[in-house]
């Protein structure tokens, strides 16, 4: 009786069916419609004709798209290491039961909360010239201001910034997290072994939490990689489509100028960059068993 | 959980119980802003100032006067077309949806919209009363697919309290402004020099409009048929390089506000950042009253002209308007006549929204004494005959403007030559256009 | 949790300067949304003559006064709050229910169909959108908060969370409760359900947070105003042509729409802090 539930049963399916429906519906089936999409000429409002792979030689042929790409890795590139870094740090130094610590972790946790329709309104308030607080402070300090939304390079810099900013609470909680599941006995013996707060920290801490580093990366690569809101309503893309993420090219194209076939061959794309790089993500995790605890 | 739904309950029913009170409603969606703080109650539109607190007074006075119909406006973020698609694909369209003259096309050729010639000649409303670029602004096929509602360029809004202080003022205390390239570089020069500021307050960030614009003007001011096919642009010719280098030359010389948004730059005009601001004629009724007050930068001296003629060729200012379109849907009679009254309505108090700084759609209110008696209209009167659109057959004109300004906002700022950003721009364009 | 019991070196000597620097860091953070609550207290007529009046006096509750008589904040945070309450219910059931039989039981294709289900994981919303958008065309669900609802349902995160979960529960608990004759429903339900607790407040932070801040798909499913969520409402008015709204009265509405959410933050964090540490992947 106890191997019962060992045994294979279609009525242990229940327990997935729910989901399973709702996975078939929302996520299976549109994706194969979009693949279907992305093989016709079509727009919002009605059928097309088939064109074959004709969409998808048309946006690897768009620099657009290709600039979007660049825009989109390097932010990347940039924003997932600073957010890793950052939430280390943070939970590293708030991980202690004082007050102020407490209130510290809320404070850094609570920008999560807001809608991202108000944490680019902040940060527009934060940098536009003439009426903004970093022009104010530039010209108290008597330097030259900096355009930040409107010149290559910062724009996308200062979206970064937002986006820290706004999503630094989640990898910071999950560091604490794992921080206070390190059994405390390690402590106790690098304290009788006298090892300095730095060799603690490599020896014992680092390698403790490895797996939730792996964790918290995945999923902000994963995150960022959708990046939108913010680009879209701080910089619209600019200035000259330097700040144009990925999904940002795919709102204009199928919602803008209605090339849907276009825009779904275009966030095809964007599905296959994911999956290879999650697959990376996969293969290099289960060669390195070591690193896990 | 549980008091979520009957919360959620309450409000449904609440909301059927406002809508039976009302006979009809009619869902109107526009830009123009949200100003509700300001104009949500207010009836007197004559005491309404700029295009937020005027459209939303007269929808209040509509509301007022007609009990029995329900407008229902929702505020989208400008100019709302990527939502408008998005309802027009799923069904939920408005009935009435604010637009551009340069947008109707798109729809028009797609049968997404309906004409309005039925509805109009219902209550009276002759085509013929209408400008003709008001009237040719919506009439496609011989039929008219929307309500004009004004005419707009971009204008030149000046501050005179700064313009005095360069020493650009003629003795009758109209500004001295430039006739050609060379006296835009050499007034602007001089305002720099005397006042300490930019000449120009220009929108260059989070922008998508401003330099295509300026482009179109400068072009029709050259003669040049770039759009001589409405399905293919033509950029790679002398007369866009010399307006593009014209364009960055004002940023390379200094002369011009950098990195302000739309609504950076209005207030940073306001606050005497600069001496003219390159912006629409909806301002003209902000600026105005910003020039009543005593102690702000406008105070005693603001004006405005239609932008100079600084090519040789003929005079032209790139032109579009307002309107008011039906998406395509079946309506009751009663929505079909509340909607004419509305149009009616609208139509009938076009005078209050030209007090905005938008020329008039209706003819008839160019005659009239209150119109006249509007602060600087007789300046930019002439815009209504320089005034010129693009071809009307010429589709996603909105997203070409987009692409246009990306490109060109490259070339000024220095990312890329001019050559590049103007065969980039034109293959983008005919491209989009190629495969609509 | 027992952690403030534990010795924790660099909770004592070493990290005196880190909290130094956090709270320096914190200081920073802060600021923008100091700048942000300064503007809310100054009338806009002020602000339009310069912005450095934030640092003088007269201050104002005018733009808050107003958010009450006439602003649509009211409706756009009940609109949010159903859809992110709505989804996180939604998502802790279905992720459970999956990733109980994905982890503890076995049926035909398990393996198979959880491999499916972990693709999932890849597929980013913008790859589906345009097509789900069309579908939700066919059976008028936009401009519901069903229609809202629903497409964050489909997320593979959640089972998957769940599944590692429900696996790292020593099997001697339900099998002593085999043995007791319980049914697979009354073991879920009765034994494992409450040992997941912890991990049902992770991902239910997480759920929450994610409709919280959607934004793409609200801005083309509730395209009427009635339907607008808090993001979609504020873009609404954030940008508008023609300088409406002056910028008191929208730092304002931003300030009162975030409101709620960090109060109700504030009161539960000591919760959400243990829950998050509790349902951390181990």
């Amino acid at each position: 009786m106890a191997e019962s539930y060992r045994r294979s049963h279609w009525g242990h399916a229940v327990f997935v069916l729910p989901y399973l429906t709702i996975f078939a519906l929302l996520l299976a089936f549109p994706l194969f419609w979009s693949v279907w999409l992305s093989l016709h000429k079509v727009d919002l409002f009605g059928p097309g004709r088939f064109v074959g792979l004709g969409n998808y030689a048309r946006v690897l042929a768009d620099p657009v798209f290709l600039q979007a790409f660049r825009n989109t890795v390097v932010f990347v590139a940039l924003s997932v290491p600073t957010l890793v870094a950052l939430g280390l740090f943070l939970a590293l130094a708030l991980n202690r039961t004082t007050r102020a610590a407490s209130f510290l972790r809320g404070l850094f946790f609570s920008s999560s909360v807001l809608s991202v329709a108000i944490v680019t309104l902040i940060w527009r308030f934060v940098f536009i010239p003439g009426e903004g607080l970093m022009p104010l402070i530039f010209e108290q300090l008597g330097l030259q201001p900096i355009n930040f939304l409107s010149t290559a390079g910062w724009s996308l810099f200062s979206v970064g910034v937002a986006t820290v900013w706004w999503c630094i609470g989640l990898p910071m909680m999950l560091f604490l997290a794992a921080l206070q599941q390190i059994p405390g006995d390690l402590y106790e013996a690098a304290a009788l072994d006298n090892a300095s707060p730095w060799r603690v920290l490599t020896r014992i801490t680092l390698p403790s939490i490895a797996r939730t580093v792996m964790l918290v990366t995945v999923i902000q690569i994963v995150m960022q990689f959708q990046l939108f809101g913010q680009a879209h309503l701080m910089t619209n893309g600019g200035p000259s489509g330097t700040s144009r993420p990925l999904v940002m090219y795919i709102y204009e194209v199928g919602f803008v100028r209605w090339d849907v076939g276009k825009g779904a061959a275009a966030s095809e794309l964007l599905f296959l960059i994911i999956l290879c790089a999650a697959m990376v993500q996969y293969v290099v995790s289960t060669r390195k068993p070591e690193v896990a605890e | 959980m549980r008091h979520f739904l009957l919360s959620t309950a309450a409000v449904i029913a609440l909301s059927w119980a406002g809508a039976a009170q009302a006979q009809t409603t009619i869902q109107l969606q526009r830009f123009f802003g949200a100003c509700e703080p300001d104009y949500g109650k207010v009836t007197d539109v004559s005491s309404a100032v700029g295009e937020c607190g005027i459209i939303t007074s007269l929808i209040n006075k509509f509301e007022a006067d007609n009990p029995d119909i329900d407008v229902n406006v929702t505020t989208v973020k400008w100019p709302g077309y990527d939502q408008l698609n998005a309802q027009l694909a799923s069904g939920a369209a408005p009935d009435v949806v604010s637009i551009h003259y340069s947008a109707i096309s798109d729809y028009q050729a797609r049968g997404l919209i309906d004409s309005v010639d039925e509805i109009l000649a219902a209550q009276g409303i002759a085509p013929t009363s209408f400008t003709e670029a008001a009237r040719g602004g919506v009439t496609k096929e011989g039929q008219m697919f929307g309500l004009p509602f004004d005419n707009w360029t971009m204008l030149f809004h000046v501050n005179l309290n700064l313009m005095k202080e360069a020493g650009l003022v003629n003795p009758d205390g109209t500004p001295i402004l430039p006739t050609s390239v060379d006296e835009f570089f050499a007034q602007g020069k001089q305002f720099k020099e005397k006042t300490g500021k930019p000449y120009l307050v220009q929108i260059l960030a989070n922008e998508t409009a401003v330099y295509a614009r300026m482009l179109y003007t400068f072009l029709q001011q050259q003669n040049s048929d770039f759009f001589a096919d409405p399905t293919k642009i033509k950029l790679n010719t002398p007369e866009a390089k010399s307006v593009v280098e014209f364009m960055k030359r004002i940023n390379d010389e200094g002369l011009t506000t950098l990195g302000l948004d739309y609504a950076a730059a209005v207030s940073a005009f306001a606050q005497g950042a600069g001496g003219i601001a390159v912006n629409g004629t909806w301002l003209i009724g902000d600026f105005v009253a910003q020039s009543q007050k005593s102690n702000t930068a406008l105070a005693g001296g603001y004006t405005v002209y239609p932008v100079p003629q600084l090519f040789p060729g003929r005079d032209s200012t790139y032109a579009d308007g307002h309107s008011w379109v039906l998406p395509h849907k079946d309506r009751t009679p009663e929505q079909t006549a509340a909607i004419g009254k509305l149009f009616k309505f609208l139509a009938d108090n076009d005078f209050q929204w030209a007090r905005t700084g938008h020329l008039p759609a209706v003819k008839a209110v160019f005659d009239t004494p209150e119109f006249k008696a509007l602060p600087f209209r007789g300046n930019i009167a002439k815009i209504a005959e320089t005034g010129r659109s693009l071809p009307g057959a010429v589709q996603r004109q909105f997203p070409i403007q987009a692409i246009l300004s990306e490109e060109l906002g490259a070339a000024i700022n220095g990312d890329k030559s001019v050559d590049e950003a103007l065969s980039s721009a034109e293959s983008r364009i005919n491209d989009l256009l190629a495969n609509i | 949790m027992s952690r403030d019991t534990t010795y924790r070196p660099e909770a004592s000597r070493a990290s005196r300067p880190l909290l130094w620097i956090a709270t320096l860091l914190a200081i920073v953070t802060m600021a923008p949304v100091a700048w942000l609550v300064g503007l809310s207290i100054k009338d806009n007529r002020e602000l339009m003559l310069g912005t450095e009046s934030v640092f003088r006096v007269p201050y104002t509750l005018i733009n808050y006064i107003n958010i009450l008589y006439s602003s649509q904040a009211f409706g756009w945070f009940f609109n949010s709050m159903v859809v992110a309450i709505g989804q996180t219910l939604g998502v802790l059931v279905l992720s459970s229910l999956a990733g109980y039989a994905f982890a503890r039981l076995e049926f035909p294709f398990r393996r198979t169909i959880f491999v499916i289900v972990l693709f999932g994981l890849a597929v980013p919303e913008q790859a589906v959108i345009i097509a789900r958008h069309q579908m939700f065309n066919w059976f008028g669900l936009h401009n519901t908060h069903i229609g809202l609802i629903l497409p964050g349902l489909s997320s593979a995160f959640g089972v998957f969370l769940m599944t590692q979960f429900f696996k790292a529960i020593p099997r001697d608990i339900d099998e002593a409760a085999l043995l007791d004759n319980a049914s697979q429903l009354r073991i879920f339900w009765k034994i494992m359900l409450p040992l997941t607790l912890p991990a049902q407040a992770t991902l239910g932070i997480f759920t929450f947070l994610h409709a919280w801040n959607d934004y793409w798909w609200p801005l083309i499913s509730a395209t009427r105003k009635e339907m607008f969520t808090i993001t979609i409402g504020i873009a609404s008015s954030q940008q508008n042509f023609a300088q409406s709204e002056g910028l008191g009265f929208l730092s304002a509405q931003a300030v009162f729409a975030s409101l709620p959410v960090l109060i109700v933050y504030m009161i539960f964090q000591r919760h959400i802090v243990t829950a998050v540490s509790g349902g951390a992947v181990k």
